[in-house]
């Protein structure tokens, strides 16, 4: 009985002692992972921001490793290399610098204009491909890095769309918007847009009665509600980040104030966030946005969403943003056919990559930045973000005015 | 040899430091490394005000910013190369130390007056450059990547903290040989009593004018070099608070008055900020962010508390105590 066992035993392990050789190539042949940077300010004042960028890129690293990894790699798995920027240029250098040190073949996100200038430069020195997600400043892309992609829309292109936008949807109401005050915090983003706003508005046909800037923190907008009051402008366009716009549309909510034709943000930090939508329902009901804004036709956008939805999150532009750049960096690293840095930038560069949810069409970079990318405009009705323009495929139609 | 006496102690610490990228070849601990010795040089400019002559400014940012600043636009837009930009920067960063030197000093202004006074000229310097188109309002300057290192821009990171590592080590000799000499004894001598110092002949005004537009010159090499290493400069990283911060931070942690005060006060305030930020991702993979920062905040209270006049003022007592 017991020889049997142990005879027994004794051939199983001979069995598997031979077997063994067979195996181990098949583990040795299970590839490495490649390991992408995903860089974003987790902490300090932009760090909402940050989280649902990164939110994004897992998203779409789980997605591309169920869906069987890197095939031109033998189904090497994505594997994310996470740096907080601290939402400062400093601590996006000291972040790409650990990237490379760790083995990163390329790094994606950044978030504010001057983190994305600051690190996209250091990773330039490694050759390392840097995929901005949200970076508005047209600078990114104007400084000839070879290593530098930007896959969303620029200021420039966007303050252009937000006219013409602004344009049509107020031709077709009757022109009730003639007068406009704008609103912007003075940092790069909305100093840079209320110079262009100040250019083109009168050129098509609207007055600009006064442009008032305010700091990034700003604790109190009563000021800036009251000024409102005094000049009773037909439409407001401000540029804010999150907080600064929140209290602000609240203030002039306590304070009855409702410019007549609305309100009309551009690249605004909480027009299209869901959580202002949620929390101050009256005060952002009808404002309207011209921002990033996924792709409602795309079925992939659905199901991004709910996973997003699921970990407790609001669905924010920047989860959009940084899966598709994530997907775009797996697509390029699928064609490149190697871990290898100058590769994916060709691939990268030659890139024409559907599989993205933003409403763009396939990606065709011309000096870094992606020809195609475009904002769209949204509207806040009745607790919800809709897409009102371009009618390509609006979900709903404009309230304008909104009063 | 009795000459350089008094500096073998900065001379061994420089060496020691010069190593450090040999031993240390990743671009990460590089990386830290040279913004830490670029603290450490603002720190030393403010220390030379603050610690030495007991005028506490709040708004060491101005000459930060000025230095930085001009190095750029010179090089960015008037196509300067940076090395002959540097002389100008400090130069400029120097004068912005003379001219709020001259009004703050000439109005008597001390203490908290002379802090608030300091704050309020960096702000105001700050909100300018937001909107000067020659600053590049808040687009800010970008200097183009160009590695080359008679562009300032070089290859191998341990270069330019050799670079860094020169111009520190510049300053604690200029400090160490002013704490030595005349002008040295006099601005203690104010720091401990202004009405004394004047009754004994000591030009308290000159003294403190002195004393400013080296500190700014000190703290402007510190900006010039910032925008060397990040290439990117807008108002809120020139001339914000977080600069003046951490150049009163450095030399309070690690000692007033003293030539290794700011150095040491650096390397253990961003020591600590590195070490925590590496232990706890290593222990929360990065779940938490922020929770390095708490971790951060209770050591340096710690510190401060365990060692209110700095490290080396511990140092200090430890070694008296009986052995």
């Amino acid at each position: 009985m017991t020889t049997t066992s142990s005879g027994i035993r004794r051939r199983g392990l001979l069995a598997a002692t031979a077997a063994l050789p067979l195996a181990a190539p098949h583990v040795r042949a299970q590839p490495a992972a490649v390991k992408i940077g995903i860089l974003q300010p987790v902490t300090g004042a932009l760090a909402q921001d940050g989280e649902h960028g990164r939110l994004g890129a897992e998203i779409a690293i789980d997605h591309v490793n169920r869906a069987g990894g890197i095939r031109s790699l033998g189904g090497a798995r994505l594997e994310m290399v996470f740096g907080d920027a601290r939402s400062n240029p400093e601590g996006g250098v000291a972040e790409v610098e650990r990237m490379q040190a760790e083995g990163v073949v390329a790094i994606v996100g950044g978030f504010a204009s001057p983190i994305c200038l600051a690190a996209s430069q250091a990773a330039a020195r490694y050759d390392l491909p840097y995929i901005v997600d949200v970076g508005v400043s047209d600078q990114i892309v104007q400084r000839g890095l070879r290593n530098t992609f930007r896959f969303g829309p620029g200021f420039g292109t966007v303050t252009r769309a937000a006219l013409d936008n602004l344009v049509a949807i107020n031709d077709a109401a009757g022109k009730p918007a003639k007068t406009v005050v704008i609103v912007h915090e003075d940092g790069l983003f909305g100093s840079g847009m209320a110079r262009l706003l100040n250019a083109q508005l009168p050129e098509r046909g609207f007055q600009v009665l006064e442009t008032i800037a305010h700091p990034t923190p700003s604790r109190d907008m009563s000021n800036v509600a009251l000024r409102i009051r005094a000049l009773g402008p037909d439409l407001l366009i401000p540029s804010s980040y999150y907080g600064e716009f929140v209290l602000l549309a609240r203030t002039m909510q306590q304070q009855r104030i409702r410019p007549k034709a609305g309100i009309y943000a551009v690249l605004n930090g909480a027009a299209s966030n869901f959580r202002f939508v949620r929390e101050f329902p009256e005060a952002a009901n009808h404002i309207m946005d011209c921002n990033h804004w996924a792709d409602p036709r795309k079925p992939l956008t659905a199901e991004v969403r709910k996973a997003a939805e699921a970990t407790g999150r609001f669905w924010l532009y920047n989860i959009p943003l940084n899966y598709s750049c994530v997907r775009l960096l797996a697509d390029a690293i699928e064609r490149a056919g190697a871990a290898d840095r100058g590769r994916i930038i060709e691939a990268l560069a030659a890139s024409t990559f559907d599989g993205h949810i933003m409403p763009y069409g396939p990606t065709r970079f011309e000096n870094g930045q992606n020809t195609g990318a475009a904002p769209v405009n949204t509207q806040v009705q009745n607790g919800d973000i809709k897409v009102i323009f371009p009618r390509a495929f609006a979900d709903a139609q404009p309230v304008f005015p909104a009063a | 040899m009795s000459a350089l006496r008094p500096y073998r102690a900065i001379l061994l610490a420089l060496a020691l430091l010069a190593l450090l990228p040999v031993l240390f070849t990743t671009g990460t601990v590089r990386n830290f490394l040279i913004f830490t010795l670029i603290v450490a040089l603002a720190a030393q400019g403010w220390n030379l005000l603050g610690g030495y002559g007991g005028q506490f400014s709040f708004g060491h940012a101005s000459f930060f910013g000025t230095g930085a600043y001009a190095i750029a636009i010179l090089q960015a837009r008037a196509g300067l190369n940076p090395w002959l930009a540097l002389p100008v920067a400090v130069a400029l960063g120097a004068l912005a130390g003379a001219v709020i030197g001259t009004l703050a000093f000439r109005a008597r202004l001390r203490g908290s007056y002379f802090a608030l006074v300091t704050l309020a000229f960096a702000e105001v310097l700050r909100i300018v450059a937001n909107v000067l188109p020659i600053t590049g309002g808040a687009a800010g300057t970008l200097i183009r990547l160009n590695v080359d290192p008679l562009n300032f821009q070089f290859a191998d990171r341990a270069h330019f903290y050799w670079v860094t590592l020169v111009f520190l080590g510049a300053a604690m000799v200029l400090v160490r040989a002013l704490e030595r000499g005349r002008f040295g004894a006099r601005l203690v001598a104010v720091r401990e009593n202004e009405d004394a110092a004047r009754a004994l002949g000591v030009d308290v005004l000159r003294v403190k004018i002195v004393a400013i537009t080296l500190s700014a010159a000190i703290t402007a090499v510190a900006g010039c070099l910032y925008a060397q290493n990040f290439l990117y400069l807008d108002a809120a990283i020139a001339y914000g608070p977080w600069i003046s911060v951490e150049a009163l931070l450095a030399p309070i942690i690690g000692g007033l008055g003293t030539v290794f005060g700011p150095l040491i006060g650096a390397l253990v305030l961003h020591g600590l900020g590195e070490l925590t930020k590496v232990w706890i991702g290593a222990l929360t993979g990065g779940s938490v962010p922020g929770i390095d920062l708490v971790l951060f905040g209770i050591l340096l209270i710690a510190t401060v508390g365990f060692a209110p006049r700095g490290i080396l003022g511990l140092v200090a007592r430890l070694r008296m105590l009986p052995a």
